[in-house]
């Protein structure tokens, strides 16, 4: 099978939070598989191609640094626009989610344009948000994840491709509407940070189904993945 | 009036508090609420020192007012934890006269990081010491950036700042301040790569350009230089060198210094409360001598006996550098051990995020221990941790179950060194279960 690239966007900079693990729960279970896979990496000042890569992943940055990002960022919207419309696999994790809406306000106040992809645009509040996700996942209405939300943005506007429906915990605004994240073509977006995809076994089978096609099987074991997950979701009391 | 009443009634509250066995914030928070303002009320005949930090802070507030005391002054300090408004003004309305005067030498208080915009409003410390900044405890604090704001928020032009200069997010802090920097020299434990998964400034924080270490002494503190801005570690004020980890030996300024914790936190903490102390009017000779006779708390470090095997007890926060340095301490002790990872939920929120597993460097421990055992009511997600870390099925064991956990450990050898990575207090039920 042909190497699997994976291009891990501004990890120097969008790096909170063992959200980079995602990336490693990807390239363990390929390595399982025997799929070989290499991780490129892009940061600040250095160019990127979106098509070169099979997956991209960006992940939860601090307000500066994604204000610090976004500028280097913008000059690839098009080519990225071009990208996610031709299906090609990305997840964004966090804060980074904001640099594909409409515009973002920055930590100092500027109004930071984004790529333009999404609707949506970023309030900064300046106040810590946090809180646990209960949510169903829009490509699985069988499937029920946990996350976690650490914000001091939030988003305004009105989600028409959201990636979860939240049963418990905040949505992408401060009222929420029940609604989280963006499912668009293979753009997968979240407010919910850290290692995501190691919590939540069937959003990165999910991931790798697109990634490897339908055909390929998911022959690896995630019991206690799957457990972990089954255990924490108890915890809740779900009506 | 109300002033008066405040310390009044605060302190006939601490008094009951004290037969009913309750110490609690309770006192601080009825005296704010009769007189709002009652931190800015207290007359202080002595100096405020204040003390903040994602991490050391309990304990350099512990060193400095240990020295002070040791050089004849007479202290107020706040008890571990009791670090937010109302416990701050707990801590002074049991020490000041009923006049609201703090008679005191010095006040020495420990100041949680987010709080600091609050208590400083009211009072202004002469001297505030900033141990580091780290990424902690991502449901109370959200990220670094936040913190330092809220810490530069709070600092008036007067206050004489020290500072961590080995530290390139805190070392920033309110650049117009007076301030002195404390740090390190390069040791022989000194890494020239990272060896951690948490590196908090991989990037300048000023100007966002890669950022160089000449060494680092853990996560991202360390001799720092940025090649784009020339951001770096400025010339130390109280420069730690020679240590000598395994005889607890070291250097300030030339001058020989003792710890009888022999960890790499605790020499650094010891370098800040020696700082803060000379600042305070020690001469440094006086200041290091002080230093020398502390001793840890016991509520963070402890040993015992389990079953005829040694137990250790390491107790960390949310936070990843924290359980970093005890996996550290844990791998530099050279007798046989197995580790027991025992994490719950966050207290008082009972969020069940374990975001902040990822950030800690378990990798470290493969080969190293015999075994580990995951613990706690998020044991699953520690066992996925180490999963995806490497570790093979046979190098842990997921113990759901605290019944089960002793014929788990009773069936691996060596000394039983507990990482408890929850909120203080709720380590009582590994210990009950291992006894």
């Amino acid at each position: 099978m042909k190497e699997i690239v994976i291009l891990h966007l501004y990890g120097d900079t969008l790096d909170l939070y063992g959200d980079f693990f995602n990336v490693t729960c990807i390239t363990s279970r390929l390595d399982q598989l025997g799929i070989p896979c290499r991780v490129i990496a892009a940061n600040l000042g250095e160019p990127f191609d979106p098509m070169a890569a099979d997956l991209i992943y960006l992940g939860h940055g601090k307000a500066r640094n994604l204000a610090a990002v976004a500028g280097h960022f913008l000059p690839f919207g098009g080519r990225m626009r071009e990208a996610v419309e031709a299906d090609k696999l990305v997840l964004c994790t966090g804060s980074s989610r904001l640099l594909f809406g409409q515009s973002f306000q920055t930590f100092d106040g500027r109004e930071q344009p984004g790529i333009g992809l999404f609707d949506y645009t970023a309030i900064e509040t300046g106040q810590v948000f946090t809180g646990d996700v209960v949510a169903k996942a829009a490509f699985d209405p069988d499937l029920t994840t946990y996350g976690f939300i650490n914000r001091t943005a939030h988003l305004v506007g009105k989600n028409t491709h959201p990636l979860f429906r939240v049963i418990q915990g905040p949505g992408d605004g401060e009222a929420p509407d029940g609604l989280e994240g963006t499912f668009y073509h293979n753009f997968f977006g979240t407010w919910q940070m850290g290692p995501l995809l190691a919590r939540n076994p069937g959003f990165l089978q999910e991931i790798l189904r697109r990634l490897l096609g339908p055909e390929v099987p998911l022959n690896y074991d995630d019991a206690l993945e799957q457990k972990a997950l089954r255990l924490t979701l108890g915890e809740f009391k779900l009506s | 009036m109300r002033f008066l009443l405040a310390v009044l009634v605060g302190r006939l509250i601490r008094f009951a508090g004290r037969f009913s066995g309750r110490a609690t914030n309770l006192p601080g928070q009825v005296a704010l609420r009769i007189c709002p303002d009652f931190l800015g009320r207290l007359r202080f005949d002595g100096k405020i020192i204040a003390v903040t930090g994602s991490n050391g802070k309990t304990t350099t507030t512990n060193i400095i007012a240990h020295t002070l005391r040791q050089a004849g002054y007479t202290v107020a300090i706040n008890e571990e934890g009791s670090n937010l408004t109302a416990g701050v003004a707990t801590t002074l309305l049991s020490r000041c006269t009923l006049g609201g005067r703090m008679p005191q030498d010095f006040v020495v208080l420990e100041v949680d990081e987010r709080y600091s915009p609050l208590i400083f409003r009211e009072m202004t410390p002469d001297i505030f010491v900033v141990t580091n900044l780290f990424r902690d405890q991502v449901v109370r604090n959200g990220n670094p950036d936040i913190v330092f704001e809220k810490i530069e928020s709070a600092i008036a032009p007067s206050v004489l700042l020290v500072l961590n200069g080995d530290d390139p997010i805190s070392q920033r802090l309110a650049p117009r301040n007076p301030r002195v920097y404390f740090g390190m020299e390069r040791t022989d434990r000194s890494f020239d790569r990272s060896q951690f998964l948490t590196h908090d400034c991989k990037v300048c924080p000023k100007c966002f350009h890669r950022l160089g270490y000449r060494f680092y002494h853990y996560n991202h503190i360390g001799g720092f230089h940025c090649d784009f801005c020339g951001y770096q570690t400025p010339p130390l004020d109280f420069a730690a060198d020679h240590v000598d980890f395994a005889a607890g030996r070291f250097q300030i300024n030339g001058m020989p210094a003792r710890v009888t914790y022999r960890t790499i936190f605790h020499f650094m903490n010891t370098t800040a409360a020696v700082a803060a102390c000379v600042q305070a009017g020690l001469s440094l000779e006086r200041a290091i001598a002080g230093a020398a006779t502390f001793s840890v708390s016991r509520v963070r470090y402890d040993e015992m006996d389990l079953c005829g095997r040694k137990g250790v007890l390491m107790l960390t926060k949310q936070n990843s550098a924290s359980l970093d340095q005890s996996i550290s301490f844990a791998l530099e002790q050279p007798e046989e051990k197995i580790v027991v990872l025992y994490v719950n939920n966050v207290l008082y929120t009972e969020n069940k995020d374990i975001s902040w597993l990822y950030d800690v460097t378990f990798e470290r421990l493969r080969g190293r221990v015999n075994s580990i055992v995951c613990s706690g009511n998020r044991a699953c997600d520690i066992g996925v941790r180490l999963r995806l870390g490497g570790f093979a099925p046979e190098e842990y064991q997921v113990v759901e179950d605290l019944g089960r956990i002793k014929d788990a450990v009773g069936q691996t050898g060596g000394a039983v060194y507990i990482l408890a990575a929850s909120a203080f207090g709720d380590e009582d039920g590994i210990l009950e279960a291992l006894k």
